[in-house]
């Protein structure tokens, strides 16, 4: 709904169904219109339509800007011409539409070459539809909408030379007193202010909604468990060094005193696994997401590079393999007997073989998660999949996408 | 287009899910006073797996990349969490039966083999493998870029085109 009562930017090549005012300025034959041509530098080369199409949405606002200025000082004689421009005033509203609507809808369509067409025409013969995809076109014309009285223009306007690469109807926008708004086919007056006041409100509503995106959740999601991870790392390496220290303490000196250590503990060892495998579990998944572990190609380069966060998933990975393996005399020391006891599981001499190598992987373990620690406290701030997931895709393969370009 | 209340909702029952695997995973050799503890504790779970595997399609069929008809590029991109799932579903459920199987009479006794033990290494890191994977593809499904057209979808269509 833009008050666009100015050029006839069309004269060149008019529309068939509706004839278009003359137009008061010599400027604008300069710029190319009908839509056939229009059709020619987008289907040849779309990247370069592209850049067009963003030069031209990056230089309209300022020109739209200007334009009311620099048309004063050109003509201060034009007050003649209000009537006229209210007549004109519909067909230009129209255009304007369809150069909106196809300016930002049509950006991805022709990027890769497939013609436009149908797109406008559907876009034209549907100008008022309000679908959720055109809500982000309708709060521009809603911001359009609040222009002070002051910079209303009853003057004759015309509008500055548009060097346009892109070949859609430019017209320049300029603010009248009433807004044409299309009511059954026919464009009928409003008052501004009234409509101001009920796109205010629609403007109120969707500034709320977009506000928390689904990739708003998934990234405050992501974040949360990176602070869990960050917990359970050093969680895991305190819980591991107090349970070596026990171990050793119970164990007697060089480990002489193991009976002790197997009555003792036998009521720690079950839940301490259990407790590790959560930790682990945990720390791992945190360690992987911080490496991208999904791109397996860039974690295993990370690894040779001896990235520090690479090295600690590994390290975590290994601990969790040696801990799982311990699960069998975990439960072993968990169901202790004395030897003496009928159906014993601790048959007597059984106990040094079986403890030694438990006691082995659990000091290596907890050599393995204290080393994580150090590594990923050395950078905690690092996290690759919050950078790859959350960033373009389109950057993933670079090489790819140039050879499609090449090859069309 | 994901409505982002739908999508925290559906996060959060994913995330719970997880949370219940990860749960009995630690937790459900001790919890073993009685053997139809860890019986069901064992159903839930892997239910609670199935009901993660369905609503992964579920949200897959969701996208507008799905609706456009372009699944081998949705596969191609979540094969890994696809195939962990399906393997870690296996492999729960041969530990699950195994180990009941052991311990319906006496829950108290010791069932470990040198089988059972190797067995029970590959489904837990399985589990941490799809714990990862999965958690990943749940976070994923919300970006926007899955649920319209995008230059970037154009992109990948001709990738898959070639």
């Amino acid at each position: 709904m833009r008050a666009e009562p100015g050029p006839g930017l069309e004269v060149g090549h008019p529309h068939p169904p509706r004839a278009l005012p003359p137009v008061p300025s010599a400027t604008q034959d300069d710029i190319p219109l009908s839509r056939p041509k229009k059709k020619k530098p987008r289907t040849k080369n779309p990247p370069a339509s592209l850049e067009g199409l963003a030069q031209t949405a990056a230089r309209r606002p300022s020109e739209s800007s200007e334009a009311p200025i620099k048309e004063l000082q050109e003509h201060p004689e034009a007050p003649v011409q209000r009537r006229q421009k209210k007549t004109r005033l519909p067909l230009e509203l129209d255009t304007s539409f369809t150069q909106k609507k196809t300016s930002s809808s049509s950006l991805l369509r022709n990027e890769n070459g497939i013609d436009a067409e149908p797109d406008e025409e559907a876009v034209v013969q549907k100008p008022r539809r309000k679908t959720k995809k055109a809500q982000p076109v309708e709060v521009q014309y809603a911001n359009e909408l609040g222009v002070e009285d002051e910079d209303v223009i009853t003057d004759e306007q015309s509008p500055p030379e548009q060097p346009s690469v892109f070949t859609a109807p430019t017209g320049i926008s300029q603010p009248v007193g009433k807004v044409f708004v299309e009511k059954s086919r026919r464009f009928q007056a409003a008052d501004r202010s009234v409509l101001i006041k009920t796109t205010e409100n629609l403007d109120m509503s969707m500034d709320m909604k977009p506000s928390w995106t689904t990739r708003d959740v998934a990234l405050s999601v992501h974040r949360t468990f990176r602070m869990i991870g960050l917990f359970s790392h050093g969680f895991l390496a305190g819980c591991a060094v107090w349970n070596i220290v026990v171990i050793y303490v119970l164990a007697g000196d060089q480990l002489s005193n193991l009976s002790n250590l197997l009555q003792q503990y036998k009521t720690l060892a079950y839940p301490f696994q259990s407790l590790l495998y959560l930790l682990l579990a945990l720390s791992t998944v945190s360690a992987f997401d911080r490496i991208d572990f999904a791109k397996t190609l860039v974690a295993i380069r990370n690894f040779f590079a001896l990235d520090p966060t690479a090295l600690a998933s590994f390290l975590y990975f290994t601990a969790l393999t040696l801990s799982l393996s311990q699960q069998m005399t975990s439960d072993r020391i968990h169901l202790y007997t004395p030897s003496s006891v009928n159906g014993s599981l601790w048959a007597a001499g059984v106990e040094e073989q079986t403890l030694h190598p438990w006691i082995v992987v659990n000091l290596v373990v907890t050599l393995l998660v204290g080393l994580s620690w150090i590594f990923l406290s050395y950078r905690p701030g690092m996290d690759l999949s919050e950078e790859l997931m959350f960033s373009s895709d389109v950057e993933e393969y670079p090489d790819k996408d140039t050879g499609i370009k090449a090859s069309s | 287009m994901l409505q982002t209340n739908n999508y925290s909702l559906v996060l959060a029952l994913q995330f719970l899910l997880l949370s219940y695997d990860l749960f009995v995973n630690s937790f459900s050799e001790l919890l073993r006073m009685a053997p139809v503890i860890q019986l069901v504790l064992f159903i839930i779970q892997d239910i609670a797996v199935l009901f993660n595997i369905i609503i992964i399609f579920l949200m897959f069929f969701n996208t507008f990349v799905f609706q456009a008809g372009l699944v081998s590029l949705l596969f191609r991109k979540f094969k890994g969490t696809i195939i962990l799932t399906a393997v870690y579903l296996a492999f729960s459920i041969s530990l699950h039966v195994w180990i009941m199987n052991l311990r319906w009479k006496d829950s108290n006794s010791f069932v470990w083999t040198d089988g059972l033990q190797t067995l029970f290494v590959f489904q837990r890191l399985a589990a941490v493998l799809y714990c990862y994977f999965y958690k990943r593809t749940a976070v994923r499904l919300g970006d926007p870029r899955f649920y319209q057209d995008s230059l970037w979808l154009r992109k990948e269509f001709m990738q898959v085109r070639r």
